[in-house]
């Protein structure tokens, strides 16, 4: 056994989160042609634009769901919003927010850019903490509207009257992944504008100009699509549920930053913060680079249903700096 | 007349400096038994601290440093060798009151005298100094004024927000573009990549030491110690490591064998507060030759040297410097960032860690930055309930005897309230069973 811990503790986390995403990437886009189903309500991006994708994404699900009268609130219809939570909060809790970091297709394919990237020998650029504090309150935006955008289809607004129907699954109209995720299926079709209606000519607009953004922020900032992802932010208001958790042990933090400086997101709180236990932040990905960077022993770790199954060792960090 | 008359004056500071490190080396060696023999090579070094066999001319070029938080893994990726320059010396000392003004801390006078009476400007290739505390400032001046070639290196006052990070990351990288103008050669990604793996081993075995010194009963002295990290001052990185590395292996053989230099019933102290630097080991050594054992230091002459790490995440000078920046700002507990709780947190852990039952705190008169935040400790170990005797002091000898009534009657404090406390917990037993 202390073998076995040993052997992880010193493993490199990079590594096995490469191999790990390739192979989610490869279940959630081409899961459907080897009959695998993961299940309806996932919180990751498995977008239903796919061909046979190997699950389906549960914000798609949510729009339409609130496409709700409100008189129906108290209904069948509205049971299957409480239910649809449950079910994804069935497969969030095993993974917490690691579904973000280990198999979000999207987040995956930015990975990937990064990689890229660092294979030329381009530097990523730096964005002062503050302004991008104020951006990254962008993804509670997106996920109020995502719910309140539905709700004005199928209900009347004082002054607008109803939405039409092509204001429907708005989020999914400018998220990265209906445009990108279906390249790979060799469908090039989602990256073209709308000129049916007004509405939906906006929409796709955005849709491309967000694609556009998609590319080039993932070049230049690691993970920079999910600063503004309202997945990550629905899912942190469960985080409490997670089994998987990142606890950190204050009184052996010295603060040197070496894991702010491995955290793709920039959370600052990671290094800083010697008070609390939980330290997973809204951006968390729990990619744990952090625990993989931190030297002092026992000082971050990784539990699972309050076990450790992977920790922060000073013998781990010698052997993967080396 | 003047010339040779300054010429003598010189030569018999030189030879009273030989003097006074040759004495205290006496003392380390004589009045202690059981030196390990891996300390052997470290006494040595450091009987020749500034000699030419130490410092050789030998075509690489001479960085002098001050201040811990130089990084010097760049200096050797640029091919040049770093030789941290802050003296312990008391005749140097001297020398330097003689232009210095009089409050300022001997370790500023020191250095100054060392400069002035050993012509270094064709030695040193270059003295980077950053901006620490006042005095080291203004020392970049006076060195410059005295046609010494002194890089000012820009560090911000504050450690703890981003615009202080990135302030210091860009005076990190500016360094690092002069130090290839000034050596001619090119830091590459390769070159600092060897320049990190030779001192991350170096730090490999400094933290290797750093637990043995947790042992209690302890297997080595905190004079050892100490002397073992000013070596690293003027050594060869990669012979200080292996030299380093033999010691270790000495002592978890000795550990194994249950040997130890003193009981567990010997109070272990804590030292912190202005450097300790060889051959100024007064306190270190009063307190050891007085029965006491210093486990473990928060110094920046010692276990702050090297006891951090860096890591980076993407291998590319634009992420390699700006990681090796983070290391020298964030975990630093140097008096002179604003705010400094990490150094209250780090003494506290380590009173935890190596089993402390008191702490000594030496500030040079003149080191106005530890004699202030004296207070704050002070104040912060009284309520953790740990005894701190306060001690300010300079390189002179003169105030030992005085001292050294001081100290022992601080280590008999203790040792009775050790007594005690054990003799209660004896009782509590008793009342249990």
């Amino acid at each position: 056994m202390n073998k076995i811990t040993k052997f992880v503790n010193n493993a490199s986390i990079k590594r096995f989160r490469f191999w790990f995403q390739i192979v989610a990437f490869f279940i959630i886009i081409y899961g459907g042609y080897a009959a695998i189903e993961i299940g309806e309500n996932l919180p990751t991006f498995a977008c239903p634009y796919l061909d046979k994708p190997g699950g389906t994404c549960f914000l798609m699900g949510l729009q339409h769901r609130f496409t709700l009268p409100f008189d129906q609130f108290i209904s069948f219809r509205g049971l299957a919003i409480i239910t649809s939570i449950l079910f994804f909060l069935a497969g969030f809790v095993f993974l917490n927010k690691a579904w973000c970091g280990y198999v979000c297709p999207i987040g995956t394919l930015q990975d990937w850019f990064t990689k890229i990237r660092q294979k030329l020998g381009i530097r990523y650029s730096n964005y002062s903490e503050k302004k991008f504090k104020k951006l990254k309150k962008i993804k509670y935006i997106l996920l109020a509207l995502l719910i309140l955008i539905p709700l004005g289809i199928a209900n009347s607004i004082p002054g607008v009257g109803k939405l039409s129907h092509d204001w429907g699954v708005p989020f999914c109209m400018v998220c990265p992944g209906r445009t990108v995720l279906p390249i790979f299926n060799g469908d090039f079709s989602q990256l073209t504008i709308d000129f049916s209606s007004k509405t939906k000519m906006v929409f796709t607009f955005l849709g491309m100009a967000v694609t556009g953004m998609f590319f080039a922020g993932a070049f230049y900032k690691k993970r920079f699509f999910c600063f503004f992802c309202p997945m990550s932010a629905f899912q942190f208001i469960f985080k409490k549920l997670g089994l998987l958790r990142l606890v950190k042990d204050g009184s052996k933090c010295t603060k040197c930053g070496d894991c702010y400086r491995a955290c793709d997101m920039g959370i600052r709180e990671i290094a800083d913060d010697v008070e609390n236990k939980d330290i997973v932040k809204d951006d968390c990905m729990m990619c744990f680079k952090c625990v993989a960077a931190c030297p002092e022993e026992g000082c971050l770790k990784v539990n699972f249903l309050s076990k450790t199954i992977y920790k922060a060792t000073e013998e781990g960090f010698y052997k993967r700096t080396k | 007349m003047e010339k040779e008359r300054i010429e003598k004056v010189k030569k018999h500071i030189r030879t009273e400096a030989a003097l006074e490190a040759g004495q205290v080396l006496k003392k380390i060696t004589d009045n202690f038994p059981d030196n390990p023999e891996g300390m052997k090579y470290f006494y040595d070094l450091l009987s020749r601290q500034f000699s030419e066999e130490i410092l050789p001319k030998n075509g690489k070029k001479l960085i002098g440093t001050m201040c811990v938080q130089v990084p010097d893994e760049l200096i050797l990726a640029a091919g040049a060798k770093p030789v941290r320059v802050c003296s312990g010396s008391f005749p140097y000392d001297n020398a330097g009151a003689e232009f210095m003004p009089a409050k300022t801390c001997s370790m500023i006078k020191a250095i100054m005298g060392l400069f002035q009476v050993e012509d270094f400007r064709e030695k040193f290739d270059m003295l980077v100094i950053p901006t620490t505390c006042d005095q080291k400032k203004k020392t970049t001046e006076i060195l410059k004024d005295m046609g010494y070639e002194a890089y000012s290196l820009a560090m911000p006052s504050r450690k703890d927000d981003d615009n202080s990070r990135y302030y210091w990351q860009n005076s990190v990288k500016e360094f690092a573009a002069d130090l290839m103008k000034k050596t001619g050669n090119k830091i590459t990604k390769e070159s600092l990549k060897k320049a990190f793996d030779l001192k991350n081993e170096a730090r490999y075995e400094f933290r290797r030491l750093f637990k043995l010194r947790m042992k209690n009963p302890a297997v080595i002295y905190g004079k050892d110690a100490f002397l073992i990290a000013n070596a690293y001052f003027t050594d060869d990185i990669e012979s200080w490591t292996a030299a380093l590395k033999k010691l270790n292996d000495e002592l978890e053989k000795k550990v194994e064998e249950g040997f130890s230099v003193a009981n567990a019933k010997v109070p272990r102290f804590l030292f912190t507060g202005s450097p300790p630097i060889f051959p100024n080991m007064k306190i270190p050594l009063l307190v050891e030759e007085a029965g006491g054992l210093i486990a473990i230091d928060e110094v920046c002459s010692s276990s702050r040297l090297l006891y951090d790490m860096p890591s980076y995440d993407e291998q590319g000078l634009y992420d390699m410097i700006p990681a090796i920046a983070d290391c020298y700002l964030k975990p630093c507990t140097c008096p002179c960032f604003v705010p400094n709780e990490e150094r209250k947190d780090k003494i506290s852990n380590l009173i935890d860690m190596f089993n402390i039952d008191g702490v000594i705190y030496q500030a040079f008169s003149g080191c106005q930055l530890y004699e202030m935040e004296q207070k704050l400790i002070g104040n912060f170990l009284m309520k953790k309930g740990v005894p701190m005797l306060y001690i300010e002091s300079d390189y002179s000898p003169e105030d030992t005897g005085q001292l050294s009534t001081r100290v022992e009657a601080f280590i008999e404090s203790i040792k009775m309230k050790k007594k005690s406390s054990a003799a209660k917990k004896e009782e509590n037993k008793k009342d249990k069973k």
